[in-house]
């Protein structure tokens, strides 16, 4: 009996100081970029390094967002994400429903679904080349629509399935019963399916944001000038081959990880079916 | 089949009816129609068009038209050996960091999972790493990895070890990106864990404990075939997300020291953009598109997540 009991108290000492150590190795290195985001140079490039901002400035979000064009970069990444996100949730709201209440001959609702999901399984760098070429064909390279339009190649895909997990843990019987009553089909889903499924349609949309205001690769290649670089853009712009400007990246980094952060705590409930397309429901 | 009547024809209640009919009729493919016409354009046409690419010879001169170059551009996959380098660092990288972020995260849930149930808040602060723009977790690394003001090298002189050059050692380059992307990662595969362990059924346990199964044959007999599901789709997810590796190495080690670091990804961008061979590239992204697709059809149908 004390045996049992004493493990059990073991067991949980261990399990409170690994919970701590993972805390610490995640949190640290977030903790870290913005200690550096408010040194001064000089405390920058000690050594031994300075483990808290003693002399605090906010020089470098000075120089960031103010001489540098890094406020315009931030605008840019979220004009794009919005469009590209409402986009995508409109669409994908559609089709996710589709194929989570309605009967196709065959085996067309699982080719459709499979053929939807492996679109958002296709490496970016594999699509970079014609969709450059596309844009610069419509004169479109170096413009906010290009890149939304490309974002939508995976945010699509991931608002119908992810809708199609949410309406299909909707009772169908409500939709039924507005039939019954004289509605049609598509009132019984703008009418009863939609309002319920808001819940998933905002989780949807925040993880929707989230991808895109993180995306590199595409922007990389499809941006040119401030007129439509992204945030992670003018971040790497700022690592040259010469000198990294550390103060004003990690101002910008750190500000760039502020709304996600945000977000993560908004959908922290939805975070398993997000991130597995709604083949896990947490 | 009813068509939509022309606006001047009828009143517009009629119209409305009429156009309702046929809407709902058709409705279960008028909703799906749209968001199958915009993804065909954005994968179809790319893909129709990267094998147009690869089978030509492109010239930067516009005036000068393009030329049937056959298999030319996939023979080169043979003998570049570039390309081999990039495909052995896409691999190394892969098996690694994904076994290291599958051990540590399916070990940590086992570990903390009747813990942790409640603290929603600090799982949400472990699970933050995940959603980080990777350029931010790019940077941030490389001011850990600093070789000279890191704080890196300053725990290591802190306890008496060898200061390191981190990502820039050719030994340690792909250590330090692999180090990076388990900071980043594990956090999925600890939260898809969880879930899984969340939802195991309790009776086949007390059974097993009634027949004095130990710990560990439960873990192997019981704890592991329940999470096979979703197991299989951390991995999935997990495997196609490394095998598209860029951003950290673009920004921590620009795919040095010595190519040691150069995955396909950052191989494509450069042989696209900065060797201006865009039917090469194509080809290498036929190469890397194939691949992807073949196992991951052979894997959801291997691990039987059609349904």
């Amino acid at each position: 009996m004390t045996r049992s009991r004493t493990s059990r108290i073991v067991q949980r000492g261990v399990a409170y100081a690994t919970i701590a150590l993972a805390l610490v190795l995640t949190l640290f290195p977030v903790y870290w970029i913005a200690a550096n985001s408010f040194k001064l140079d000089i405390d920058i490039f000690a050594v031994p390094p300075e483990w808290f901002p003693f002399n605090p400035t906010l020089k470098h979000y000075d120089a960031a967002f103010v001489q540098r064009p890094f406020l315009q970069y931030a605008l840019n990444s979220f004009i794009i994400a919005v469009a590209s996100t409402l986009v995508s949730l409109v669409f994908g709201t559609l089709a996710g429903y589709a194929l989570a209440r309605f009967q196709y001959p065959g085996q067309w609702r699982y080719q459709i679904s499979f053929w939807i999901l492996s679109t958002r399984m296709m490496p970016p760098i594999v699509t970079i080349i014609p969709l450059y070429i596309a844009f610069n064909y419509l004169d479109m390279l170096n413009t906010k629509p290009a890149v939304a339009i490309a974002y939508t190649a995976f945010n699509l895909p991931f608002a119908t399935w992810m809708m199609k997990s949410y309406f299909q843990d909707l009772p169908v019987e409500l939709e039924e019963a507005a039939i019954v009553d004289g509605d049609t089909r598509w009132g019984a889903f703008l009418r009863v399916a939609l309002p319920l499924a808001r819940p998933g349609l905002a989780a949807t949309a925040i993880f929707c944001l989230i991808v895109s205001w993180n995306e590199f690769l595409l922007a990389l290649v499809l941006t040119l000038t401030t007129q439509s670089q992204t945030l992670p853009i003018g971040i790497a712009g700022r690592v040259t081959q010469y000198t990294t400007y550390w103060g004003e990246i990690s101002a910008a980094g750190f500000m760039a990880c502020i709304p996600i952060m945000i977000f993560a705590f908004i959908v922290q409930k939805h975070l398993v079916r997000g991130l597995s397309f709604g083949a896990v429901k947490g | 089949m009813a068509t939509p009547v022309p606006m001047t024809l009828s009143g517009p209640a009629a119209l409305g009816s009429a156009w309702e009919r046929w809407s709902e009729r058709h409705l279960r493919v008028l909703m799906i129609a749209p968001a199958m016409a915009i993804l065909l354009a954005l994968t179809i046409f790319p893909s129709i068009y990267m094998f147009v690419a690869a089978v030509t010879r492109i010239s930067p001169n516009p005036d000068i038209p393009w030329e049937f170059a056959g298999a030319d551009n996939f023979l080169r996959l043979f003998t570049d050996e570039q390309f081999h380098v990039g495909l052995l660092n896409t691999l190394i990288f892969t098996v690694c960091a994904v076994t290291v972020e599958f051990l540590l995260g399916l070990g940590l849930a086992l570990l903390l999972d009747r813990h942790i149930r409640r603290l929603n808040f600090l799982k949400t602060l472990l699970m933050l790493p995940m959603m980080l723009p990777p350029i931010a977790v790019a940077i941030t690394w490389k001011l850990i990895y600093e070789p000279q003001f890191g704080i890196l090298n300053e725990i290591m002189f802190q306890l008496g070890l060898p200061l390191q050059a981190w990502a820039g050692d050719a030994n340690l380059a792909m250590f330090s990106i692999v180090v990076a992307d388990v900071w980043q990662w594990t956090p999925f595969v600890f939260l898809l864990m969880l879930a899984g362990l969340s939802s195991l059924p309790a009776e086949p346990y007390e059974a097993a404990a009634l027949d004095g199964a130990s710990a560990w044959r439960q873990f192997w007999d019981l704890t592991l075939p329940f999470l096979k599901p979703v197991i299989a789709i951390a991995l999935l997810l997990r495997i196609m997300d490394a095998m598209r590796l860029f951003d950290l190495v673009f920004v921590l080690t620009g795919g040095g020291p010595a190519d040691r670091t150069k995955t396909l990804s950052l191989y494509i961008y450069q042989v696209a953009y900065r060797f201006a061979d865009p039917s090469y590239a194509a080809a290498i992204s036929l190469f890397v598109l194939f691949v992807t697709v073949a196992f991951s059809s052979w894997f959801i149908k291997r691990m039987r997540l059609a349904n």
